[in-house]
């Protein structure tokens, strides 16, 4: 038996708190309460997410033939630059804070976070530096070419000669990314460790709350040193300093160690909130405790800890010792150890429970599954003689994709799927959920696997134009780029769909326990009308006891 | 399960939980700073690096740095530190007059320094973009100057207000955030100073 | 289909000592066969891993590919092996559709969590050890001279243990007839040109005689480069300003591809140049041959999709202009 009390599982509640269609201007206001922040970082994130989908779509378009027939390579280089850019900064990463917004205070049973002003201020800064981005497409010379890394010295070459551009702006959206990410770090770190409600100790909080503390702690040490060589960078572009110049006697390389010593945690700062999610999400559809609690909190900020020092393995062949090259293999193949505790953790937790498979449970588990096999060929990269080889092909790119899309992505709309009734007040149409599952699961291994013989045949990512003999391998990719495409469609009408229906969710439809589950569907603005007393362990599935006080 | 908390201790402390307000304003601001030090240990890092494998460190022409000046606005600013932990304690007393002289010779004392530096600045050979050298002794001073000026402004701030009445109803986080942003200012000199003028 | 049934804690069926003992034994059998089945397909598929690479026209070739296919061998076990117990539970584990009560109440099981974590941290070393063979007997070298850390710790070239046995390879002291030198590679946007010392002879294609370790000094005109050759399974940032040391030993006689594998502007994907490795004979034969031509200007694809107007429906930006097409003695 479900140990939360009965009125608490309401699937005949009486009519919940939801605020009529008109409230949508909330929504673009500067609300400083957490889940209308929320909201606003998760729906700014998806439509970046489609911006940044965009860019793939024609990037593959390109390469279905070998020649270089779509777009210019100048356009094409552009492309591929501001796609990882807005992926990464424009997608993951606020939809990974939008939903720590919404659902830290809630699970640790506060009322909003430490700072609702600073948090507001953090997510307008979002909005900027992406607009920032898009106008960079229109300044002569167009927006920034030299790969999301902006390694120099191509980054530093500016044929236009003006001060204003593309590079430029790239950098300085970045930089306004970075405060607002250091502003949300203090804040959430903050809200978890100062206010929690009373009973709720370190090892009571959920794992999704664990996951975001580790991974805003990496944002407070990694951040800073990628804005050091970013500014670093600036100067060199806008008032000829000669730091990273080698014509001016400056070091390219040590350019790629300040981007990698936080680029790198950086992907463990997206990928442990997913990780939290998961741990969330398998106890509820398996109907059991997650199995091992406390390893798994632990291995969080093991991973938190061990990020810090795997930077040089993207550095493999930029022309590091042999002794820097052979410390960071080790280091790097040891943060698979408590990813791997994860992994087994959650497979023991599905093993022998009750299983459901509502698109909540299916988006999970599928990404689950893409992890496992991101995380093998992560392993391969961590050799070095294997990365001698395969570094800088399609090899390393469809490793990270089936990470960012497969893992990142989906584990995101699980999310989505799993909170949208919280969140609004209404339930989404489960067979369009499923039909989005199922095209992107296929099309996300049709585009991303070939990557692989791709990579170890030799070619080359961020090229326009490639050998004929890779043109098989490549039509394949691209078929499931447009699948995925496609499968954004059943989504999109879902969301709206549902978000418009006037049918009422139950405040816990999938009768979870949790703090979040206690209260409407969606919350009332303060949460809780009376801060809950916690005096249970979270995922307490199969046991009879309470999560909070009765009163 | 068993809890280590009992229900009687956590009804006993409120009928709603009031956050701390305070405490977690100082505890945001804490964590501030140590991520603030890591821009700075960014800059360290780079600048150790350049210095130890660059054969040809020293632009042509300058042979190395002036100590004297530097070493004096360095004594300066490390003692206005316990100027201002003097007038945290005057504040802590109630003792507003000596409160606010004591803050007004910190600032005084963190402006002696700024134009110490700008004077050296004005006397140097080698300008910004002068090699890497140049560069990295002008991003560091320069951006640590910046947190002087930041510094100095906070205190004035923190002057005016201690005019408004009821303003330290709430406590002192101002004054206290302000003081130990000025005492990381100092830390983070004397390590400048190590690095760049006597390491040399 | 048997069921696994490992958590054999259940208060509602208790069971007798035999009855138990019985089924541990069946469980172990059981996962014996499982771990058995899934170590012949793993190695069968660390196998087929040969044939998704290229040729293996160099020494380190084979190194490589040996290490790749062992860690494809042991990826595809513990691939299996996590999917397959998922997929197992996604059969047989479904909640009936009306049953709402939960699982059972399982938190953990320290001994298991001790041992997944124990056998990880062990492959790691077993898997690290192995890479650290391979990287030595590789010989994988970088820019050492540049970086000049004030640490007594000298940094030597990775190239400390003796090649793998190959009855062929010859070393560099003995030949007195190939002028085996150092090789200049110069990398420029956007044109690969090499340049034999001994004679002089300049090229746009990269000729080698097989089975002689090959010295290459590396050098970037303007942005970094990378030497990529996929058939040879080496690769190397070539940094400006500075002079790399690179070596490989050639193994097999043929026409390859070589990359420029570190992204360098608007026409990266063009830089490409052929190395042709060939019989010590056919390779004196060619720097002979290739001394007495002229010099001239080398078709370069940068150089004449720059000259050109685009005529493409999304017209692209300013660019950087590529440096002066190689004039060189060789080109084809």
């Amino acid at each position: 038996m479900t140990n939360i009390s009965v009125k608490d599982i309401s699937n005949t509640s009486k009519t919940p708190e939801y605020h009529p269609a008109t409230d949508w201007k909330r929504y673009f206001s500067f609300s400083t309460d957490h889940k209308v922040i929320g909201i606003q970082y998760i729906v700014t994130a998806f439509i970046l997410f489609l911006v940044g989908g965009i860019f793939a779509m024609i990037l593959r378009g390109e390469l279905i033939t070998p020649e270089s027939d779509l777009v210019d390579r100048s356009v094409y280089n552009a492309l591929f630059t501001m796609h990882g850019t807005v992926m990464l900064f424009g997608w993951t990463f606020p939809i990974l804070t939008g939903f720590a917004n919404y659902l830290v205070p809630l699970m640790i049973g506060a009322r909003d976070m430490a700072f609702p002003r600073l948090n507001a201020v953090a997510f307008w800064m979002i909005p900027i530096a992406a607009l920032l981005l898009m106008a960079s497409f229109f300044v002569p010379g167009g927006p920034a070419q030299a790969g999301w890394w902006s390694y120099p010295p191509v980054s530093l070459q500016n044929p236009t000669g003006n001060l204003i551009n593309g590079q430029v702006i790239w950098l300085l959206a970045v930089a306004i990314s970075g405060v607002s990410s250091i502003m949300g770090a203090i804040n959430f770190v903050t809200t978890i460790v100062k206010m929690r409600a009373p009973g709720m100790t370190f090892f009571r909080m959920p794992i999704f709350v664990w996951n975001v503390m580790s991974a805003q702690i990496i944002q407070l040490f990694g951040l800073p040193v990628l804005t050091a060589g970013a500014v670093m960078l600036l100067l060199d572009l806008t008032v000829g300093t000669s730091f990273f110049d080698p014509a001016k006697g400056g070091d390219p390389v040590l350019f790629q160690h300040f981007f990698w010593f936080y680029s790198h945690p950086a992907v463990y700062v997206i990928i442990l909130p997913v990780f939290g999610i998961f741990s969330e999400i398998f106890p509820v559809f398996a109907r059991k405790p997650l199995f091992g609690y406390k390893i798994v909190a632990i291995s969080s900020l093991l991973i938190a800890g061990v990020s810090a020092i795997v930077w040089v393995h993207h550095l493999y062949v930029s022309g590091t010792p042999a002794w820097m090259r052979l410390f960071f293999m080790l280091t790097t193949m040891f943060v698979s150890v408590p990813t791997g505790i994860k992994v087994f953790a959650w497979t023991a937790t599905i093993w022998g429970g009750k299983l459901r498979f509502d698109t909540p449970m299916l988006f999970a588990l599928g990404a689950l599954i893409l992890f496992v096999f991101a995380g093998i060929t992560g392993i391969t990269l961590s050799s070095v003689p294997i990365d001698v080889h395969v570094n800088n092909t399609y090899y390393v790119v469809g490793h990270f994709h089936y990470v960012l899309y497969g893992t990142v992505t989906m584990g995101m709309f699980a999310a989505i799927y799993f909170w949208f009734p919280k969140m609004t007040g209404r339930m989404y149409y489960e067979g369009l959920g499923k039909l989005h599952f199922w095209l992107s699961f296929i099309g996300a291994n049709l585009n991303f696997f070939p990557m692989h013989p791709l990579g170890l045949q030799g070619m080359l990512r961020r090229v326009s134009s490639y050998a004929p003999e890779y043109e098989m391998w490549n039509i394949i990719a691209s078929i499931g780029a447009f699948m995925l495409g496609v499968s954004i469609l059943p989504f999109i009408l879902n969301m709206i769909g549902s978000w418009m229906n006037d049918k009422p969710a139950p405040k816990n439809p999938w009768r979870a326990i949790g703090l979040e589950w206690l209260v409407s569907s969606p919350p009332p603005v303060e949460n809780f009308e009376e801060i809950p007393v916690v005096v249970g362990e979270p995922y307490g599935y199969g046991k009879s006891e309470a999560l909070v006080e009765n009163r | 399960m068993d809890s280590s908390i009992t229900s009687e201790e956590l009804h006993s402390s409120r009928h709603e939980h009031t956050h701390d307000e305070e405490g977690n304003k100082m505890f945001g601001f804490i964590v501030f700073l140590l991520s603030e030090t890591f821009i700075f240990l960014g800059f360290f890092t780079g600048y150790i690096v350049y210095k130890t494998t660059n054969p040809d460190w020293l632009p042509p022409g300058v042979s190395g740095l002036e100590i004297k000046d530097p070493a004096i606005n360095t004594v300066v600013l490390v003692s206005s530190s316990l100027v201002i932990y003097l007038a945290e304690r005057a504040l802590l007393r109630h003792d507003l007059m000596k409160f606010r002289q004591f803050l007004l010779l910190s600032i005084a004392m963190g402006t002696y320094f700024l134009v110490g530096q700008a004077i050296e600045w004005s006397h140097l050979s080698f300008g910004f973009t002068t090699g890497v050298f140049g560069g990295m002794f002008y991003l560091l001073t320069g951006f640590h100057g910046l947190h002087v000026l930041t510094g100095i402004l906070l205190q004035i701030i923190v002057f005016g207000r201690s005019f408004i009445p009821g303003n330290y109803d709430t406590g002192h986080f101002g004054i206290n955030a302000t003081s130990l942003f000025w005492h990381f200012v100092d830390v983070i000199w004397i390590v400048l100073f190590f690095l760049i003028y006597i390491w040399q | 289909m048997p069921t696994l049934r490992v958590f054999q804690k259940s208060n509602r069926n208790p069971i007798t000592t035999n009855q138990f003992v019985t089924m541990k034994i069946r469980n172990i059998l059981l996962l014996s066969a499982i771990a058995i089945a899934l170590t012949a397909v793993s190695l069968w598929i660390g196998h087929l891993a040969y044939f998704w690479l290229p040729p293996q026209a160099a020494a380190e070739s084979q190194l490589f590919d040996e290490l790749f296919s062992f860690l494809v061998t042991l990826g595809t076990f513990i691939f299996l092996g996590v999917i397959g117990t998922l997929m197992y539970s996604v059969i047989f584990h479904r909640a009936g559709k009306y049953d709402t009560s939960d699982g059972p109440p399982i938190e953990g099981n320290l001994t298991l969590e001790i041992v997944w974590t124990a056998i990880p941290v062990l492959l790691v070393f077993w898997i690290a050890g192995y890479s650290y063979q391979v990287y030595e007997q590789m010989g994988i070298q970088g820019p050492m001279e540049a970086i000049h850390m004030h640490i007594p710790m000298g940094m030597k070239s990775a190239n400390a243990a003796p090649m793998k046995e190959d009855a062929q390879t010859i070393s560099l002291s003995t030949s007195s007839t190939l002028p085996v030198e150092d090789i200049e590679v110069n990398a420029k946007q956007w044109a690969w040109v090499f340049r034999y010392p001994q004679t002089g002879v300049t090229s746009t294609e990269l000729h080698l005689p097989v089975n002689y370790r090959i010295r290459l000094a590396m050098k970037s005109e303007d942005v970094l480069h990378g030497f990529y050759v996929p058939a040879f399974r080496v690769k190397q940032d070539i940094i400006p300003k500075r002079n790399i040391d690179f070596e490989f030993t050639p193994i097999r006689i043929g026409k390859y591809r070589l990359t420029d594998s570190e992204f360098s502007g608007t026409y990266f994907a063009t830089m490409q140049a052929d190395v042709v490795v060939e019989s010590s004979e056919d390779y004196k034969k060619w720097l002979a041959e290739a001394a007495t031509r002229k010099p001239c200007t080398a078709k370069n694809q940068a150089a004449s999709e720059y000259a050109q107007e685009s005529k493409k429906l999304i017209k692209g930006w300013v660019t950087v202009a590529p440096a002066q097409p190689p004039v060189v003695n060789y080109s084809n």
